[in-house]
């Protein structure tokens, strides 16, 4: 297999977020030595550094490096020449993630303000046209909130609009979640066929031996739910950070799509009720992961938060006003205020909708799907790997 | 041989010898020997205590021979001649066994060391028994100076020595002087045009009232001895002309490598793969285009065309990395979203300036990309899909470890550097020697490095190796220096342990005439006898071994005194064994 040398390819890169830094490595390797990641035929970064300063187009779209690492940044505190391994693999993840695209859109938003901004509040405006027309607020809640206060002085949030009320609303609401997971679902999946087309079918250089495709199934669930390569890294606290903020994530899907039932109900329970307590500490790892986050970025002075492009801050943008904005409809349901807790839930909803839809199949939310299934080709490339090698020694023997 | 007296001195060299050779103990064995009157160690001969150490016992112990056993006669040779001759001896009864660089600084085992500079002392003292006293000789020297070659290493010797008002010949092969430089448009690694550089020397050289300039003539046989060489040169006009002369200068410079040699490459196939010195043609004329007239925007630069191959070259050009890093610069300024792709086979940036310029030229957007220049070299084929370009370069990329194809619409080949055609008949001519690669041998490649091994013949710039302007520049000014230094001592000394023909014995073979490297030796016919020029000879010994009658006698390496050698070599080999 031969790769076309293509240097245009540093210029599109450049809008992925990508700095000069990666020129002026010579090779040296001591990033692959430092890396815990490093293994026999996977020897990152510096082989998608190098392929990048080449412009192997076809050979970086190949490459699941990317996924593999977690950017710990001890690459780029190592390298003698400030060459800044680890951001490269960081703009790797978001090119690829726009290679795997079939749409075009996830390009589009990385490299497009008017594309990424526009389609926000494109998915926002739907949003609130859908509930002005399907669900629009009662006659009287601004006039009569009373009437929509129960026995316990909460609002009875499943009742404010003209149209639905009760189970009613909880199930368009079931609905439209559903609507979005499957879409969501879609996109990602075609996505990740495309991924194990680019990087296992059109890799040449290996045959992956059938029954592996079975055998390293484990290796999906296992690196989703733990992600046991993170914790190969240095810096532990990173990747018990990511942990935490992960179970909330989890706890929130939960909570608002496979349970919503459950959970929009009007009954307002005890503090202590384990439904609430689920809910407050999904939404305590949510903030205290935003404003960590938010700080490290801010100072930039550690390798990982050096850099951040525009995406970076608009996913904890996004992240934070839908984390406020369920935290305030929360208040104001508890408070009594029926007007405010519609609004917010209506506002709350426009914030949750677009970030779902662009972050997950389209940007840098993407990767809870690229990373565990790019440990998962990773293994079985080194499947392949092993048995080509075993054979050629058996012929040498 | 009652009357021969011989002191022999061992010497330490501090711990040098003294750690590996037990120096007492053969000083006390060696004066045993017939003939040894006294045989001392001592920690530094070549000292001054050392050396009137000898000049006291040949007063005192009436010596009249000395055997030093200590460092390489190349070294101290000629610091114990004078020390012989101080105290009134003929400087030549004297030996030197070097039992440093040949034992002490080679061996490990005290024990054999020793044995072994035991039987080179007794071999030299038995050789310095035969020595002969022999009369140092000097010819007078001919101010005048011959330079072969106008390329920018023959001007600038020639401007060197005709400023000190000394007269110089300065021949040029073809109608310009310059040479190579001439052909080149910017220099690296500053970037300053060589035109520039060259131009005022070369006016310089036009109007210089001690340069005599010959274009267009090519060198015929030359005659002589240094400070008296002659030879007749043939002008443009078909007419003859005799020069005299007393000191040479070689600066015949060297040629591109022919690339069309290296199928791979399809040069003189494709005609935009072009060579280093046609793409400076197009720099001259300021306009970087194809053949076809296109402006380029993919252009590729192969580097070690020719050079570290052992199918080509095996030495490395030196002058091309650099060079190609020169065109980068330049295409980069003049055609600024051009892809520029340096092939490499290792960068080599050695010189004055040169590793800055190679980092500051690698932030410019360049791809770097490095092959097997050994065995796998890259190969350039025409490109089905001439939507960009017309070539292509598909090559095993070492640094990523994947093959790769590049594209490109000018190839430029950085072809190495080669001696000239003509380089062996020159060397004839003039009677110096050439290395492996066909450039010329210096006298010493460290020491002497302008120097030749025939005194009064110096080799200046890249005939004697790839070399940049500069290092050629510096090795012009040098020779001049060393002929400026023998002009002004208006005589020199010349070898006396040359050989000798004994006419009685000779029966004009001439076997001795063509074996000799230093054309020392002549016929005369009407003797029918071969006749050793004494100031030409360098004692070598070549001539001696080789006369099958046994006329020729190598003073101080006569067959008499290689045998008494060889005899106490292994005088010492069998005591050991009984």
């Amino acid at each position: 297999m031969r790769y076309k040398v293509e240097p245009d390819l540093k210029q599109d890169l450049k809008k992925f977020g990508i700095h000069d830094e990666w020129k002026d490595c010579f090779h040296c390797g001591n990033c692959t030595a430092i890396c815990p990641l490093t293994e026999n035929n996977f020897l990152f970064p510096r082989k998608a550094i190098r392929n990048v300063q080449m412009g192997l187009k076809d050979k970086i779209t190949s490459n699941l490096d990317p996924w593999l690492c977690y950017y710990c940044g001890e690459c780029s505190e190592t390298c003698p020449r400030d060459a800044n391994p680890g951001e490269l693999m960081m703009t790797l993840r978001r090119y690829l993630t726009s290679k795997y695209d079939w749409t075009g859109l996830s390009r589009k938003f990385y490299t497009s303000h008017f594309w990424e901004f526009g389609a926000i509040i494109f998915i926002a405006a739907i949003v609130v046209a859908l509930f002005a027309i399907f669900l629009p607020p009662a006659a009287d809640l601004m006039l009569n909130p009373k009437n929509f206060i129960n026995e316990q002085g909460g609002v009875m949030i499943n009742n404010l609009s003209a149209t639905f009320g009760g189970d009613n609303f909880v199930s368009i609401i079931e609905w439209g979640d559903w609507t979005m997971a499957i879409i969501v679902a879609t996109l990602l999946i075609t996505n990740i066929l495309r991924m194990f087309y680019k990087s296992i079918i059109k890799d040449y250089t290996i045959k992956v031996p059938f029954g592996s495709y079975f055998s390293e199934a484990w290796q999906l669930v296992w690196n989703f739910a733990l992600q046991p390569k993170f914790s190969k890294c240095d810096k532990k606290s990173y990747w018990i950070g990511h942990l935490l903020l992960m179970s909330s994530y989890s706890i929130m899907f939960a909570i608002i799509v496979v349970l919503l039932p459950k959970f929009q109900i009007e009954e307002i329970k005890p503090w202590y009720n384990w439904q609430r307590i689920l809910g407050y500490y999904a939404t305590f790892g949510l903030l205290f992961f935003l404003i960590y986050v938010s700080i490290k970025r801010f100072q930039a002075k550690e390798v990982s938060t050096k850099y951040s492009h525009i995406t970076d801050w608009l996913f904890i943008i996004m992240l934070g006003l839908t984390t406020i904005t369920g935290i305030l409809v929360h208040f104001f349901r508890i408070g009594g205020l029926p007007g405010a807790t519609y609004y917010m839930y209506v506002i709350h909803l426009a914030i949750l909708v677009p970030m779902i839809l662009i972050e997950v199949p389209f940007s840098k939310w993407s990767h809870l799907a690229y990373r565990p299934f790019a440990v998962y080709f990773s293994q079985l490339k080194k499947a392949a790997y092993k048995k080509q090698s075993s054979v050629k020694i058996a012929v040498a023997a | 041989m009652n009357d021969i007296r011989i002191g022999v001195y061992v010497c330490w060299c501090g711990t040098n010898i003294a750690k590996m050779v037990d120096v007492e103990k053969i000083a006390e064995e060696l004066s045993a020997l017939p003939h040894v009157v006294l045989s001392r160690n001592y920690k530094y001969m070549c000292s001054d205590p050392g050396q009137d150490m000898i000049i006291k016992d040949i007063h005192e112990h009436k010596l009249n021979r000395v055997v030093v056993a200590a460092c390489s006669p190349r070294i101290h040779e000629l610091t114990f001649r004078k020390a012989l001759q101080n105290a009134g001896l003929n400087p030549y009864m004297f030996e030197m066994a070097n039992i440093r660089e040949q034992v002490s600084w080679v061996h490990t085992d005290r024990d054999s060391a020793t044995k072994k500079a035991k039987s080179l002392v007794s071999a030299a003292i038995n050789k310095v028994s035969f020595h002969e006293p022999l009369e140092k000789r000097t010819v007078e020297i001919n101010p005048a100076t011959l330079i072969i070659g106008g390329g920018v290493s023959g001007i600038s010797a020639a401007l060197e020595i005709a400023d000190s008002g000394r007269h110089v010949f300065l021949l040029e092969k073809s109608d310009s002087l310059g040479g190579l430089a001439a052909k080149i448009d910017l220099n690296f690694p500053y970037l300053n045009s060589a035109t520039n550089l060259l131009n005022p020397l070369i006016k310089r050289v036009n109007d210089h009232e001690h340069i005599e300039l010959f274009t267009n003539v090519s060198v015929n046989e030359i005659f002589g001895y240094i400070g008296n060489f002659k030879t007749k040169i043939t002008l443009k006009n078909g007419q003859e002309k005799e020069l005299e002369f007393g000191n040479i200068i070689v600066a015949t410079g060297l040629k591109t490598f022919n690339p069309s040699a290296i199928k791979e490459y399809g040069y003189g196939k494709y005609s935009n793969v072009i060579t280093s010195l046609e793409f400076e043609s197009m720099l001259k004329e300021g306009k970087i285009l194809t053949k076809e007239g296109k402006v380029p925007r993919n252009i590729a630069i192969i580097h070690c065309v020719g050079s570290r191959n052992s199918n080509y070259h095996n030495y490395c050009s030196r002058v091309c990395c650099m060079t190609a890093l020169k065109y980068a610069n330049q295409i980069r300024s003049t055609l600024p979203e051009a892809h520029i792709y340096q092939l490499y086979a290792d960068m080599r940036a050695f010189g004055k300036g040169c590793e800055e310029f190679y980092a500051e030229t690698s932030r410019k957007d360049i791809v770097f990309m490095m092959f097997d220049q050994r065995q796998d070299l890259p190969s350039v084929s025409a490109l089905k899909d001439k939507n960009h370009s017309e070539l292509q370069i598909c090559f095993h990329e070492l640094l990523s470890g994947e093959d790769v194809e590049v594209h490109a619409d000018i190839v430029i080949l950085m072809v190495g550097m080669e001696a000239h055609e003509d380089a062996k008949e020159i060397a004839h001519a003039v009677g110096i020697s050439l290395c492996g690669n066909e450039f010329y041998l210096e006298k010493h490649p460290k020491l002497d490095p302008v120097a030749t091994t025939t005194d009064g013949v110096f080799i200046v710039g890249t005939c004697q190796s790839p070399k940049d302007i500069p290092d050629s520049i510096s090795q012009a000014k040098a020779a001049a220096a060393r002929i400026l230094a023998t002009i002004l001592k208006k005589t020199v000394e010349v070898e006396v342990t040359t050989a000798v023909v004994n006419e009685e014995v000779c029966c004009g073979c001439q076997t001795c005439v063509n074996v000799c490297p230093y054309s020392a030796i002549s016929y005369i016919e009407d003797r029918k006898v071969s006749f050793v020029n004494e100031i030409l000879c360098k004692g070598c010994g070549t001539c001696g071994s080789a006369c099958p009658s046994g006329a020729i006698k190598s003073r101080h390496f006569t067959d008499q005194q290689i045998m008494s050698q060889i005899a106490g070599l292994m005088q010492m080999v069998l005591k050991e064994e009984v």
